[in-house]
């Protein structure tokens, strides 16, 4: 196990809504890391919670909503962000990566290090592919993940 | 009593629609109950047309982050059906090996995540972990088993790269299954643990019952998750060829989701129904633990469907052990992949861990898909809720708003539903 785990996350079946995995499978594609481990969480995100057990450090990458122009990226701290989801805890299904972060906080496997890239989307929606806004600038990307590493 | 009630329990689940539970009563006369429900996710069948059967797979995996091994089975199962592939009794028993391995982390999470919390009067999992820190690490352990165990025979910790039609991509080695044989030994006594915490809060799950269609996979002798006839306790198994036979999809006015019907007006699907049709195919650990909560074949309780969901649990790491037993017996043999597209229609159908799960698919000589349909058992199970929410409310309606609306999200966690699990995102504001 690597110290360092980039953990991407969304559905690259709705457009943006994927751009953390297709940032990892950019990132695959470069070939296997020396300190780092890529994992595609796909849009479970209880994975990511075994996937930083016991790392030094995890760099989370993913769509959201921060109000933004599409296509700003922008590096955070789960603490400098608070969540504006609406989530009854009907169903597995709905997830809060802020939670999970917050689990592995309380039963003490968190990374001492998370960061967080979040990537403003222009549309979520059904399509395989990213918008014009976003994928002019996935090469960007990937260059600041590489270099969080 | 006279009694008034007025709740409203808003989901948002951005592109999909809303979840909602809404109720209005007074005077002790309920005016309204509805679940309200949004379409699932049916947006794959139109992704996966022109698309090679190769690649079917790969698209339905992402329909859900917890189901991604059930859809993928349901869609292999239906290419196989329609180019006429037969696998390979070891294929055959590896593919259930992980299968059960998707089962095992969803039971872990819905016990652990979703009902542990009421029973023990938490709003969520994450101050459980100060006030029952036992509990959320069985849960996690067992959770992270199956984790594992996925990523180890799919290739890949979510939406597994190894199932292709026609057999595997990769086989797992002897020295692996003896790992994991040691593994799921292992973790018996945490299922054990689990077995006992919800036990001891078995008391808290309202005792309210509801006669219902049970619906999903059988085949003699065993408890099926993978193999068989669309079962039912109303009538005659159906050949999965069949499925739209049985769950007469029709548009209600309350939801854009297409809800289901067979011998009533609803049914139900999940564990509670496996174990409805399947209980007397229990190995013998599993049936040890279903007696424990006395829990009998033929409940109409629907909150019980958490204790079903407990002991299928023991149930499928007890025939996975099985299971490797027996591929080690027999040894691992190499096997080619070698596939020729026809044209063809076929439907499968695989037990999802809250449900059976149907999908069909029609493809051109090339091996292109030219029809998609997939039914999942969120959707079958719409009505069902509804009918519960119709039952239940009048018998609790004097409870006071804020425990009929508890007993209401509880009575909707039972089940589990997918209704927002295409998309994943942060929404957040900067502090």
């Amino acid at each position: 196990m690597k110290q360092v785990v980039v953990i991407g996350l969304g559905n690259p079946l709705m457009s943006d809504e994927g751009i953390g995995v297709r940032v990892v499978q950019a990132l695959e594609a470069e070939g296997v890391h020396s300190r780092a481990d890529f994992v595609d969480a796909g849009t479970s995100g209880m994975n990511a919670l075994h996937a930083m057990a016991g790392r030094a450090k995890a760099i989370l990458v993913d769509c959201a909503k921060m109000r933004a122009e599409p296509g700003t990226l922008r590096r955070f701290g789960p603490d400098q962000v608070v969540s504006r989801k609406e989530l009854p805890g009907f169903s597995l299904h709905e997830g809060d990566l802020l939670n999970t972060i917050e689990l592995s906080r309380r039963i003490g496997e968190c990374p001492a290090e998370v960061v967080i890239f979040g990537i403003e989307p222009a549309r979520v929606e059904m399509g395989e592919s990213l918008s014009p806004a976003l994928a002019s600038r996935l090469g960007e990307y990937v260059e600041a993940v590489k270099a969080e590493i | 009593m006279a009694s008034k009630l007025d709740i409203n329990v808003h989901h948002v689940t951005r592109v999909e629609g809303h979840g909602n539970i809404v109720v209005r009563a007074s005077d002790g006369r309920v005016e309204r109950v509805e679940w309200q429900v949004p379409e699932a996710p049916r947006f794959f069948e139109a992704m996966v047309r022109g698309r090679s059967y190769e690649d079917i797979q790969t698209i339905v995996s992402r329909i859900c982050g917890i189901c991604s091994v059930t859809h993928s089975f349901a869609a292999i199962k239906a290419i196989e059906d329609a180019m006429g592939l037969q696998v390979s009794e070891q294929v055959d028993k590896i593919r259930m090996l992980l299968h059960y391995s998707e089962q095992l982390e969803s039971h872990a999470l819905h016990v652990g995540y979703l009902v542990a919390p009421d029973l023990l009067g938490q709003k969520s999992v994450v101050p459980l972990v100060a006030s029952h820190p036992d509990v959320v690490k069985t849960v996690i352990k067992l959770h992270r088993t199956g984790n594992q165990w996925m990523e180890d025979l799919g290739g890949r910790m979510t939406h597994p790269i190894t199932i292709k039609p026609g057999g595997l991509s990769k086989l797992p080695t002897e020295a692996y299954l003896r790992e994991l044989k040691a593994t799921l030994t292992g973790i018996v006594p945490d299922l054990k643990t689990l077995a006992s915490v919800v036990l001891s809060l078995a008391g808290k799950l309202p005792a309210f019952e509801r006669p219902t269609e049970y619906v999903g996979l059988v085949q003699p002798g065993h408890y099926s998750f993978y193999h068989g006839d669309i079962g039912t306790t109303d009538g005659k198994p159906l050949p999965v060829g069949q499925f739209e036979a049985a769950v007469n999809e029709y548009v209600s006015p309350q939801s854009t989701a297409k809800w289901c019907k067979w011998h009533r007006d609803a049914y139900m699907v999940g564990a509670l129904a496996r174990y409805n049709l399947n209980a007397d195919n229990l190995h013998p650990l599993a049936k040890e633990t279903a007696k424990l909560f006395n829990l009998k074949k033929g409940c109409t309780n629907p909150y019980m469907n958490s204790v079903a969901q407990v002991i299928e649990s023991v149930q499928v790491v007890e025939d996975s052990l099985l299971i490797i037993d027996d591929l080690l017996t027999r040894g691992i043999k190499p096997e080619t992949l070698k596939v020729t597209p026809r044209e063809g229609e076929g439907a499968g159908a695989v037990e999802a861990p809250r449900g059976i799960l149907f999908h069909r698919y029609s493809f051109d000589k090339k091996g292109n898909c030219v029809k998609a349909n997939c039914c999942i058992p969120t959707n079958q199970n719409h009505a069902n809720i509804q009918k519960d929410f119709e039952a239940l409310v009048p018998q609790i309606m004097d409870r006071g708003q804020d425990e009929v609306r508890l007993l209401m999200e509880m009575l909707v966690r039972a089940y589990d539903p997918c209704i927002s699990c295409s998309t994943h995102y942060l929404n957040v504001d900067f502090v």
